[in-house]
């Protein structure tokens, strides 16, 4: 089984600059490692999370439990199957309509909307993406040549693009706004921009990855061998920032809040 | 973990403090508070920052940090502080409509609130007598329980037991008796039969349960206990109530209490006299001369429970009336200022928040001023006397469709 691990540069190429193999694996087992870090950071900052949701009541005037991580599943089934004031959506509707498409947002600001779902659409489809391609290059490696990865990277490559300048404008949108909307500025506190600092060197970091891989203008003149650590280091802060960092930071919205549009059936 | 968290988590749900995560700090909720805008906009009456600062609370005394060092102590000044802020909210909704993730922000306040009540740092200034108040009087304005029955005139009938029967609430029947004049003779001239509970009603609680008292000496479920079973035996199939604080309170908080579903019907007398009008059974004999009419929603009776056409319906039934609305309307519309026990606790946020709304009001320059819940009545009354609008009358629907129905109030005395 082949160990190299495909970082963008065709086989041939990475063949014949004979010591980027051995990068490649090393690329490709330190990658391993350090998505199974992230990983293991974020589901012990869940484990975290649950147990501290987990000493709150299971209900309306009962006592609070003891910190269990069945806990706040068990009220939130509870709250959902329950009649709830407000809305009262069904789960779908608020799930698609609220979750997904931030109907709660657009009605309050449109502009803050088309921030918040450039950001969050880039992101999530950015994030998927990658995933498959991962998914893609694994699979070849263990031997199925179901579909070459060199020609999927290319199906997404025009997604990729479209969704990276998607992000890029959300990101660009909520960096003028923190700056020169006064409200916005003055409201701003290290919880707020350590999250938009840490997308936008993502972002940055990884349109001149694909730059360098591609020789586009984000490459900015470097040379292709860059390449591979150019990704290396995208692909470690990419995991790092937005994986095992969104327990302890403001990120954890994205999981708490389509899981409090569920809980109050869309809301008030 | 080593050493004592400094708060604790009673009367929170898990829900609720997974919902201090969801907070994206858009700001919304700043941009619509009533109490904030009043009070020069302090950073720590946003709910937004409220928000915050029970989470960061939380993740000092239960997070990472703490499950390895031990908890971070959170000074004695900095939880009254906070204390001092929850009860700066009169719990309108006002933040929860508009919040883009939906937290539940009035039940967060309030189980916030029932929290530092438990550890004694609650409730806030005079709203500490709500307890002996209620638990000795019944009510909340230490009147003796027999004066209940004191505004009743002489030809309003009662029945002793009927379908309908008519929960008049502490203020309509010891101090704003008017309501209570007015909502006993339109059921008598229609026709309809009602039982009251008369001087064995107790006080709704909804003062407790907002105020985070409404475990204290069980006072609330007891109060509910004694009500629902007095509504059943005085055979209730309906009951009405023309107190938005009161109807909101049976609806939500009494079945919360009592951990059971109301054995009734509960309407607010603007829905059960909309039905009525559909029938047709109203027959106007006194129409208004052609008077603008502005319709504050009650957040108790809109926003909360989402009853928002039915006292326009009425308004708009009764001849000689022009509904005209403010700007800031039904879902959007802006607290009176007295909900929540601020009125008990900061009168004086309580009035700038009602000056606020009768300007609202006034933009728009109506005769009248109405509503459909005895307490905006009082406050946004006195947030007129204020102003100085002397011109502007402030007026219930349900006295309205009493004087379109030719019926006299003026023998009405309130305490």
């Amino acid at each position: 089984m082949s160990m190299e691990y495909y970082s963008g540069l065709s086989t041939e190429v990475a063949n014949s600059f004979g010591m980027l193999t051995e990068s490649m694996r090393i690329t490709f087992a330190a990658v391993m490692i350090m998505a199974t870090i992230a990983i293991a950071i974020f589901m012990i900052g869940m484990y975290i999370n649950l147990k501290k949701w987990g000493l709150g009541a299971e209900g309306y005037g009962l006592k609070p439990s003891n910190g269990s991580i069945f806990t706040f599943p068990k009220t939130l089934a509870y709250q959902m199957s329950g009649k709830g004031h407000g809305h009262g959506q069904n789960i779908f509707s608020t799930l698609i309509f609220d979750a997904l498409l931030q109907r709660r947002a657009l009605r309050r600001s449109p502009g803050r909307w088309v921030m918040h779902l450039a950001i969050f659409g880039g992101w999530i489809a950015l994030c998927i993406m990658s995933i498959a391609m991962f998914v893609v290059e694994i699979i070849h490696m263990v031997g199925i040549h179901v579909l070459d990865p060199a020609v999927f990277r290319e199906m997404l490559s025009f997604p990729n693009d479209v969704f990276s300048y998607i992000l890029l404008i959300g990101i660009i949108i909520a960096i003028v706004r923190r700056l020169f909307v006064a409200k916005a500025r003055e409201s701003t506190i290290a919880f707020d921009s350590v999250l938009l600092v840490g997308l936008t060197i993502i972002v940055v970091t990884g349109f001149v990855a694909d730059g360098i891989r591609n020789g586009t203008l984000w490459g900015l003149g470097m040379q292709s061998d860059l390449a591979p650590p150019a990704s290396l280091f995208h692909v470690v802060i990419s995991l790092f920032f937005c994986i095992a960092y969104i327990p302890f930071s403001k990120y954890m919205h994205m999981i708490a809040g389509p899981l409090t549009l569920m809980a109050n059936k869309g809301g008030e | 973990m080593k050493g004592e968290p400094s708060i604790n988590t009673n009367n929170l749900t898990a829900v609720q403090l997974m919902e201090l995560d969801a907070c994206v700090r858009c700001g919304e909720c700043v941009n619509w508070c009533p109490t904030y805008d009043a009070a020069g906009k302090p950073a720590g009456l946003a709910p937004r920052d409220k928000i915050l600062r029970w989470s960061q609370f939380m993740n000092k005394s239960y997070g990472l940090r703490a499950r390895l060092f031990g908890p971070k102590a959170i000074p004695e000044e900095e939880i009254e502080a906070f204390k001092d802020d929850v009860y700066g909210c009169t719990t309108c909704g006002m933040c929860a409509t508009v919040c883009e993730v939906g937290i539940n922000t009035i039940e967060l306040w309030e189980s916030m609130r029932a929290n530092l009540v438990k550890r004694g740092n609650g409730p806030y200034g005079k709203q500490g007598m709500f307890v002996k108040l209620i638990g000795e009087y019944k009510n909340p304005y230490m009147e003796d329980p027999k004066n209940r029955l004191n505004w009743i005139p002489d030809d309003v009938k009662i029945a002793d037991k009927a379908d309908i029967v008519y929960f008049g609430g502490c203020t309509a029947e010891l101090k704003q008796t008017k309501l209570a004049f007015a909502t006993a003779r339109v059921l008598n001239k229609l026709g309809i039969d009602f039982a009251m509970l008369g001087e064995d009603e107790v006080c709704c609680c909804s003062a407790l349960v907002r105020t985070g008292q409404y475990e204290i000496e069980d006072i609330a479920r007891k109060a509910a206990r004694q009500n629902v079973d007095g509504m059943v035996a005085k055979g209730a199939k309906t009951v009405v109530y023309a107190c938005a604080g009161c109807f909101r309170a049976s609806l939500v908080d009494w079945p919360r209490l009592l951990g059971e579903e109301l054995p009734f019907k509960v309407m607010h007398i603007t829905e059960f006299l909309e039905g009525l009008i559909k029938e047709g059974k109203l027959e106007w004999e006194k129409p208004f001369d052609n008077l603008t009419v502005t319709y504050h929603d009650p957040c108790h009776l809109g926003r909360h429970v989402g009853v928002f056409e039915p006292p326009r319906s009425v308004i708009n039934a009764i001849p000689g009336l022009n509904l005209k609305e403010m700007d800031r309307i039904k879902a959007n519309q802006r607290c009176c200022g007295a909900g929540g026990g601020v009125k008990a606790g900061l009168p004086d946020l309580a009035l700038k928040v009602a000056e606020t709304r009768v300007q609202d009001a006034l933009a728009k320059s109506p005769d009248i001023l109405s509503s459909a819940c005895p307490f905006c009545k009082r406050n946004l009354s006195d947030g007129r006397d204020s102003l100085g609008a002397k011109e502007l009358v402030v007026e219930d629907v349900i006295v309205l469709v009493a004087e379109a129905l030719g019926i006299r109030l003026d023998d009405c005395v309130e305490g």
